[in-house]
């Protein structure tokens, strides 16, 4: 027996939702070409097929492109600091898949590493995360390359398996979830169909002793060349988690602010003195993979990457994680 | 008191210090009365006001700016003000593009003598601003109407005749030392080839999409020595560019042109020209449509919003971009060493995707590329948050060529179109 909800209850239910001033992300068309997810407006903006991968990742509702750390206000000589979080409303993530809802236990453990931060928590505590299981698949996708799947429940307060008639199998995973879906759905016996998986195309283990071993290998160089230098991979990946903070003046409203950034900027490492310990785009772009496959696994134990392909299929020259990943593999 | 409620406008006045600033000053000499709503910023010629100074006055919450130096034949610095009238009559197309209203934008020529002119201008404006009340619509979103979908046939991926041609010429300027580097096609994007037994991985197919001549900007790519870049006629333009703005040496670069049947881009549907005039090699048949279908004007449609819609359009375009600077990345014609995006002392770009930040960042971004971009859309590809970028591109392209006859990409020799002026530059809104 399993629990189903139709299409047009599952939009109501958004509908509902946005209406009682939570905020809703989900998939919408931004034009012909791109799929992203989006604050919600309407229920109707949101899209539940018809596309594999939206081009950006939800690690934005937990982790924010720009957010204020605090206010600051000098008057004469002395500086007030204003901490005035506004209350957050609650979060709702509708149609997320699978490989971005499991970047966010990910993402978890780096920012309760040493240091608890407050800012990521509460969005994370006020947000609900409803995934959509994968019925399509593209020749970006590997997530079953590190150990994922298009149905797995990591990270995830309920999920949906597309019954394919206009109609979801729910499967609440956690309290949360429930307390979404509690009455809402009616009891059938119908169960999801076998959800399409890409086929395993590296192993994880073989590019983590690659890039241990082979630090200074040429490969690196050669592969980096057709890199430009651009921050895609690090902005659209799920997992991707480093920031900058800058006292933004006047016109920013006189606040410390925390922004993305990307390790694949040359700045990013640029010392005040004018030395640069990552100087080529070569060193920049073995970070990325160091980092995934090898730094944060010995910190954490598990690879810093879920498989989504974005900065693949988002790259303007085709590089991405799995481009080198596949021709590291290959040896 | 009913003072209080009276809305006292600021404005913000950049002023030129030989002219402008002592006509001001003349007039606080002669005791004439004006409104004290402007703040006056004083530089040394108007020449030297940045546009990104324009856009800093609105964002720390002026009401209206105003831009004020000698008239001109009188610079101090004998024609500053003439590039400046010229940067002006562009910069204002694009702010109108991006639905600033106009009317809070004032350029005026006042010299050192006309204290009473500074005084009238000063009142005149004060009183208008204080009509027009806050500019509250700075940024703001809102409903706007949705442009018409750019037309892009995509057919099937299909590789073209000209590609074994291309890989044997490549593999023989590389073995014969001609050339140290190959700037190419492969099979998932741009490829690099530096040995010529990788000659054979190049590709030469209707997706072959990005503007390579953008790799010969890198550091990486220059340390490799002479380098062959395949390009398309389209991107062809791009070098004519680099080479008169002294980026490269035409006679250090090798150039692969390939006579074009389409990539299945919407620039595509309407390009008539599809063989290349300046390559060393050509390779490949130019296949023109026979039925060239012309794409919807967004432009026009663009600029048939009222400027308020412009703005909101652009507000939820803007609201998705998330600074990963791919735009200039791809951009053949960014190639500074360091982006002003990226200069910390001071921040003239607030480095945060905000919507002040993200709105600062791409006008920067499209008026660094007035009358240099060359149109091959490589901006509007690479975002991935699907903003329309080169909108704003081909919005500057018009501008110059409809009031300077300018076509960037065409003549190596000829002058820029900022950094050069006439002295027959037509405007009306400078008084």
């Amino acid at each position: 027996m399993s629990e189903i909800i139709s299409q047009a209850a599952l939009r109501a239910l958004a509908a509902e939702w946005i209406s009682s001033a939570r905020q809703v992300f989900g998939p919408t068309a931004i034009n012909p070409h791109t799929v992203a997810y989006s604050p919600l407006n309407s229920a109707d903006a949101l899209l539940l097929e018809g596309f594999v991968h939206p081009a950006n990742s939800i690690k934005e509702v937990v982790f924010p492109r720009h957010e204020v750390l605090y206010g600051y206000r000098i008057e004469g000589n002395s500086v007030e600091l204003l901490d005035d979080h506004a209350p957050l409303p609650e979060q709702i993530v509708i149609a997320a898949r699978p490989c971005d809802a499991a970047a966010l236990p990910i993402l978890d453990r780096v920012f309760n590493w040493d240091f608890a931060d407050e800012l990521y928590n509460r969005r994370r505590a006020a947000t609900t995360v409803i995934t959509l299981a994968c019925n399509t698949t593209d020749e970006s996708c590997f997530c079953t390359s590190v150990g994922l799947g298009p149905d797995s429940e990591r990270g995830s307060d309920v999920l949906l398996f597309d019954l394919g008639d206009k109609a979801y199998e729910v499967r609440c995973l956690t309290e949360k979830g429930q307390a979404l879906f509690r009455g809402q759905t009616e009891t059938a016996d119908r169960t999801a169909m076998a959800s399409s998986a890409p086929p395993k195309k590296f192993d994880s283990q073989v590019i983590r002793s690659f890039v241990v071993e082979h630090f200074e290998d040429a490969f690196w160089k050669d592969h980096a060349l057709a890199c430009v230098g651009c921050g895609i991979c690090a902005y659209t990946c799920p997992t991707c988690h480093c920031f900058d903070i800058v006292d933004a003046g006047p016109s920013a409203g006189n606040a410390r602010v925390r922004t993305w950034d990307s390790c694949q900027f040359p700045i990013f490492t640029a010392h005040a003195s004018g030395h640069n310990p990552r100087a080529s785009q070569s060193s920049r772009q073995r970070q990325r993979i160091l980092h995934k496959f090898a730094i944060y696994p010995d910190k954490f134990g598990e690879i810093l990457c879920t498989g989504c392909g974005n900065c693949t299929r988002n790259c303007p020259e085709g590089l991405g994680v799995l481009s080198l990943a596949m021709e590291i593999d290959r040896g | 008191m009913s003072e209080t409620s009276v809305f006292e406008p600021k404005i913000v006045a950049y002023v030129c210090n030989w002219c402008t600033y002592l006509g001001a000053d003349l007039a606080g000499t002669t005791r004439l009365e004006y409104p004290p709503n402007v703040r006056i910023i004083r530089l040394p010629c108007t020449g030297r006001i940045d546009f990104n100074l324009l856009v800093k006055g609105f964002e720390i919450g002026a009401d209206a700016v105003l831009v004020s130096g000698c008239h001109p034949g009188d610079c101090h610095y004998t024609a500053g003000n003439y590039h400046a009238r010229r940067r002006w009559i562009l910069f204002r197309e694009l702010l109108d593009t991006l639905g600033f209203d106009l009317r809070r934008i004032h350029f005026t020529w006042i010299s050192a003598a006309e204290g009473k002119k500074w005084q009238q201008v000063v009142s005149e404006i004060t009183e208008e601003t204080r009509k027009l009340g806050p500019y509250t619509e700075l940024y703001a979103s809102g409903p706007a109407p949705v442009l018409p979908a750019p037309d892009c046939a995509s057919g099937e991926a299909r590789t073209l005749d000209a590609e074994p041609e291309l890989r044997e010429y490549s593999r023989s300027l590389l073995a014969e030392g001609t050339v140290k580097v190959v700037v190419g096609y492969g099979a998932h994007g741009p490829l690099i080839v530096t040995r010529p037994e990788d000659a054979g991985r190049l590709v030469w197919s209707n997706r072959c999409r990005p503007n390579l001549t953008a790799y010969l900007k890198r550091k990486e790519i220059k340390a490799l020595g002479k380098p062959a870049v395949v390009v398309k006629p389209c991107d062809e333009k791009s070098l004519i560019v680099l080479e008169r703005e002294s980026q490269i040496d035409r006679k250090e670069i090798h150039v692969i042109g390939m006579a074009c049947e389409g990539v299945d881009e919407p620039k595509c549907a309407s390009c008539k020209d599809r063989t290349p005039r300046n390559a060393d090699k050509t390779f490949g048949t130019a296949v023109v449509p026979a039925t060239p279908s012309s794409q919807p004007d967004r432009l026009a449609a663009l600029m048939a919003m009222t400027s308020r819609e412009r703005m909101a359009f652009w507000s939820a375009q803007f609201e998705r971009c998330v600074k990963c600077y791919a735009c200039r990345q791809v951009c053949p014609m960014c190639y500074c060493d360091r982006c002003i995006a990226d200069k910390s002392r001071p921040i003239t770009i607030d480095p945060a995707s905000s919507t002040k930040g993200n709105f600062a960042w791409q006008i920067a971004r499209a008026f660094h590329l007035a009358g240099r971009c060359v149109g091959c859309g490589e901006c509007s590809r690479a975002c991935p948050a699907g903003i329309d970028l080169g909108l704003l591109n081909i919005a500057l392209h018009k501008a110059g060529s409809e009031h300077f006859g300018y076509e960037p990409g065409a003549d190596a020799l000829g002058k820029p179109l900022i950094g050069a002026f006439s002295l027959q530059d037509q405007e009306d809104f400078i008084h």
